[in-house]
């Protein structure tokens, strides 16, 4: 390349460059970022191309969306560094100030065993013994049609899921027994369990396929059970912001809230608030 | 400025002077190459710092029984993650041992197998092997030191996980059920996979050093009437042993790194195998430092949590400094007498 060529070329980048931006900032959107729990995020992606869908809402909003999970959300709007931080885990007192939760959807967290041990229910107290380690052999489960030790498949401290299996299902004075193998996402627990007759473990309900689902408390974990209410074991989706929602960002919050676009689309694997 | 250029650069005294354009685009490549390679250091430098300075308060809190075992290092792990939120009551505690020797029996299993397994290849590839065989083995061999790690990872977890998990008796894992979950993710698939991924690169390179052999040192050793295998063995492996040398430190380092593979197939515990257990050492988890990394890349916005995750990077850096260092010295001594790769 020669010397002009080369002078040409960063003439043409940067003219280029001068073009662009005022092209960029002529048209007056908002751009709302979101980051944070990768459970939250399939529905997240959903809801956003939904409420482009709207002509209007076209013309006033786009999105990002990042993942990480839960704890990274919440970390990111604190700092400012994204408008909306999703969370598949309730405020805990440890959480930066000045932030506000806003509920957007609840999923069901199913206990899953390997279909060829088809448990027909496990009670509270039963969930517990088996996480915890004090019942560790499937002889000592009733209704287990396999013999010999539990292998426990759970998640990574640091996962939103394991937050909310700990809170709903443990409470605050049980552990889950350390001897677990614990696995870094939703689908490679699944696998684990899958290909393990002795498994169990908990999923989110849209990486349940292949599982048997195992009742809790009587109550079968399906999107209808879930729906109703009856299901017990139902965790919250947030969306979080620094301080109240203002502009764009409460109107897509409250389009969530309200509108029956986003009904449908929570309704397909998630359970709408009302 | 190209008419100024050859005038502000004065001949060098021993160079001859060149003038015109290509003097002045001679030293411009000089220059822009010189800014480039400075930069690449002064980048490895930061890099070196940040983990550094970020790692510092795990290894502060815990001093040199940071390396120790002692405890469940998963909860320990676990503690520190539920820190409470004031930075006077962040939880350190952590005996990182099982993490360090998953890594190291990982890594020196892999290696010791492999290095055999790739010696004896390379010398059937160079000396042995019908013409038309090396023709298909070679590019399959540099084909396969290729293949991105998770797709070894996901055939491990897929098909080998579940087939050696119907090799372990549910006496056996009856028998440790208190202490640790023993299933098909363990020590032995996690080296096999790891052995497997690092063979063809030491392959490929111990091939090439064998094909720099002078031919006369060969032809002279036939010559007096050594056979091919005698030849091979003391002549053509002993002049490349600076090779051997550096295709091990390639591979050891590459194991040592290696973190999505074996975040699948090992097991996910940090647990240290005991050769005392007999064979159920051979199916038992193990969790590499790279692979809790990974596995735990999640909480890194926790305070103490992070530090202590950027504290396992640390180690990770050093060991494989001290491998390029330590592959060098022992080079040294051999270089004398071997071609120089």
């Amino acid at each position: 390349m020669t010397r002009s060529q080369t002078i040409a070329c960063g003439m043409a980048c940067v003219g280029a460059m001068l073009v662009a931006a005022p092209a960029t900032t002529a048209v007056a959107r908002t751009t709302i970022t979101m980051s944070g729990s990768t459970s939250v995020a399939p529905l997240a992606a959903g809801l956003a191309k939904a409420y482009l869908k709207n002509q209007a809402n076209r013309r006033q909003a786009r999105f990002k969306l990042l993942q990480g999970g839960s704890d990274i959300g919440i970390n990111d709007v604190a700092r400012g560094r994204v408008t909306i931080g999703n969370s598949s885990r309730d405020p805990q007192p440890s959480d930066p100030g000045g932030l506000i939760f806003n509920k957007i959807a609840r999923d069901a967290l199913c206990v899953a065993t390997n279909r060829a041990n088809p448990i027909g229910n496990l009670s509270q107290a039963e969930v517990q013994a088996i996480f915890s380690g004090r019942v560790r052999n499937w002889r000592d489960v009733p209704g287990s049609r396999v013999s010999g030790p539990i292998d426990l498949i759970v998640r990574t401290p640091a996962s939103g899921t394991q937050d909310a299996f700990q809170s709903i299902f443990m409470g605050p004075d049980l552990r889950v027994a350390s001897s677990a193998q614990t696995k870094s996402s939703n689908g490679l627990q699944q696998q684990a369990i899958r290909s393990n007759e002795n498994a169990i473990g908990y999923v989110s309900f849209n990486f349940t396929k292949g599982l048997h689902l195992v009742p809790y408390k009587g109550v079968a974990c399906t999107l209808r059970n879930a729906k109703s209410g009856q299901y017990g074991g139902s965790r919250n989706f947030w969306m979080v912001t620094r301080g109240k929602a203002r502009g764009e960002v409460a109107r897509f919050i409250k389009w969530i809230r309200s509108a029956g676009a986003a009904r449908r689309v929570i309704s397909t694997n998630w359970v709408p608030l009302r | 400025m190209d008419a100024a250029a050859p005038a502000a650069s004065p001949a060098a005294p021993g160079r001859p002077r060149i003038t015109g354009i290509g003097d002045w685009s001679d030293r411009r490549a000089e220059l822009v190459l010189g800014a480039l390679a400075c930069l690449l250091l002064l980048l490895i430098g930061l890099m070196l710092a940040t983990v550094f300075a970020k790692g510092w308060p795990s290894f502060r809190e815990n001093g040199l029984a940071w390396f120790g075992s002692g405890g469940d290092v998963d909860q320990q792990l676990l503690d520190i993650f539920n820190s409470p939120a004031n930075p006077d009551a962040y939880v350190y505690h952590l005996r990182a041992w099982p993490l360090i020797y998953g890594t190291a029996l990982t890594t020196f299993g892999a290696v010791a197998v492999g290095l055999t397994f790739a010696l004896f290849a390379a010398i059937f590839i160079v000396e042995f092997a019908p013409d038309r065989l090396r023709r298909v083995l070679e590019p399959v061999v540099r084909l396969l030191a290729a293949v991105p790690s998770v797709i070894y990872g996901l055939i491990g977890i897929l098909v080998l996980a579940p087939f050696v998990d119907g090799l372990v008796s549910t006496e056996r894992k009856e028998s440790v059920a208190f202490v640790v979950q023993l299933s098909g993710a363990n020590i032995s698939v996690a080296t096999l996979i790891l052995t497997v991924m690092i063979t063809p690169i030491m392959i490929a390179i111990i091939v090439d050093a064998l094909r720099a052999v002078p031919r006369a040192w060969t032809e002279g050793a036939a010559a007096l009437g050594v056979n091919r295998w005698r030849v091979m063995w003391t002549i053509s492996v002993r002049a490349a042993r600076p090779a051997i040398v550096a295709a091990v430190v390639l591979a050891t380092a590459r194991a040592l790194g290696e973190a999505i593979m074996l975040s699948m197939v090992s097991g996910s515990r940090g647990f240290a195998p005991n050769p005392l257990d007999g064979l159920t050492f051979f199916f038992e988890p193990v969790r590499p430092l790279a692979a809790t990394i990974v596995d735990n890349a999640e909480g890194l916005q926790v305070a103490p949590f992070g530090q202590t995750i950027y504290a396992f990077a640390c180690v990770l850096l050093v060991s494989s400094i001290f491998l390029s260092v330590g592959g060098w010295l022992a080079k040294q001594p051999l270089r004398r007498y071997g071609i120089r790769p």
